[in-house]
């Protein structure tokens, strides 16, 4: 799903995928605080892990991405920690292939910081209880957005290779529905037990 | 925070190291048939998933979709002169496809007997050694094609050593970032 395996997207696709990846890598450690190392380093693990557990979903098979809660807590520093990832994903299990590093890096971190960026202020404002519903929908839309930039990336290389609708929907609801109710529980919980951890800046 | 860190680890733990998340396609020869089934690593077979084969770089073979147990079958027009690659698409992103060599059909339906230069002699013991040829490429395709699946399965197996020094890589990279950033500017 996610991780898009050497030899199928074309060079344009790869070179940009790897050019935006590099972007956002060098202008989250531009601004790299201690404090954010070990945040950055639990959720890059969580997300390293978690790609591990699939569940089969008719003709695929789908697993938690965490790229909502990633984009709330980290910002700008999803960007390394899920290229980290996946770097170790590829080396030590063969998943995607280093040449779409980049691609798979940008596809999956991306719509998680733009979400964060959005929504991630109204999430540390609110109360608890609506910081979660906020969190699902940054979670669930975060899970969409990853499999539109796929379907994207397939079909900018290859029109062979386009993902069907009606497909994609099956195998990304579920993803998505599980994809809320991670993150909506992991920022309720935060939000009333250590607000400060879903804070951006130190205040 | 003790009592959520001990949780995760001891979740973390009973994570079987054969669930995973990558689409392999096993392929492999029986008669002039090509059959095999495209899976999961340790995470189910990829049903009514569409499948193409082709010959050589671009001669299409055939196209389908896989069944409940996601196979699929198909039966090249004899003799197979190039190499065989099955492509497998579940439409939403996984892709992966695998090749048979050429030489693999190549046994004895491949080798044309008068191509050699006929003895009278040679020409009559030819139909019954080609027979018993058969039946031993047949004999021997069935007792190697369960090796060749468990084979294929386990080179795609995860390996827990594996996801655990991917955890504690991540956690070294870490310690090196703060250590490097506490050099620059004397800690914050």
């Amino acid at each position: 799903m996610a991780h898009i395996p050497d030899g199928i997207l074309s060079a344009p696709v790869l070179i940009g995928g790897a050019v935006i990846a590099a972007g956002g890598v060098a202008m989250a450690l531009r601004r790299l605080e201690d404090r954010m190392v070990p945040r950055a380093a639990i959720l890059s693990a969580a997300f390293f892990a978690g790609s591990l557990i699939a569940v089969p979903v008719g003709p695929s098979s789908v697993h938690l991405l965490f790229t909502g809660l990633m984009g709330v807590m980290l910002g700008l520093m999803a960007f390394p920690a899920v290229l980290v990832a996946l770097l170790l994903q590829t080396v030590l299990f063969g998943f995607g292939g280093l040449t779409t590093l980049g691609v798979n890096t940008v596809n999956i971190a991306l719509p998680g910081v733009l979400l964060g960026l959005a929504l991630g202020p109204a999430i540390r404002a609110a109360s608890p209880g609506r910081a979660a519903m906020l969190a699902a929908v940054c979670g669930a839309l975060s899970v969409a957005g990853t499999g539109a930039l796929v379907a994207l990336s397939l079909w900018l290389s290859s029109p062979v290779f386009v993902p069907v609708a009606k497909i994609m929907l099956i195998t990304y609801l579920p993803l998505a529905l599980g994809e809320a109710a991670v993150t909506a529980a992991a920022v309720g919980f935060l939000s009333r037990v250590q607000p400060a951890a879903l804070r951006l800046v130190a205040t | 925070m003790t009592r959520l860190a001990l949780s995760i680890v001891v979740s973390l733990l009973s994570i079987q190291p054969a669930l995973a998340h990558k689409l392999k396609v096993f392929a492999t020869i029986e008669g002039e048939a090509v059959t095999g089934y495209a899976f999961f690593i340790g995470g189910g077979r990829a049903q009514g998933a569409k499948w193409n084969a082709v010959e050589g770089d671009d001669t299409p073979l055939g196209e389908g979709r896989t069944d409940a147990e996601g196979r699929f079958i198909l039966v090249p027009p004899q003799p197979v002169t190039a190499d065989i690659r099955v492509t497998i698409d579940t439409e939403e992103g996984h892709i992966a496809s695998a090749t048979l060599p050429v030489t693999r059909f190549g046994g004895v339906a491949a080798e044309p007997s008068e191509a050699e230069t006929p003895t009278v002699a040679k020409k009559e013991a030819a139909p019954a050694s080609e027979e018993t040829a058969l039946l031993v490429e047949a004999a021997v395709q069935r007792q190697v094609e369960p090796l060749l699946e468990r084979i294929e399965a386990m080179d795609s197996r995860l390996r827990y050593t594996d996801m655990m020094s991917g955890l504690f890589l991540i956690a070294g990279l870490a310690g090196m970032v703060l250590w490097a950033l506490g050099r620059k500017d004397g800690g914050r």
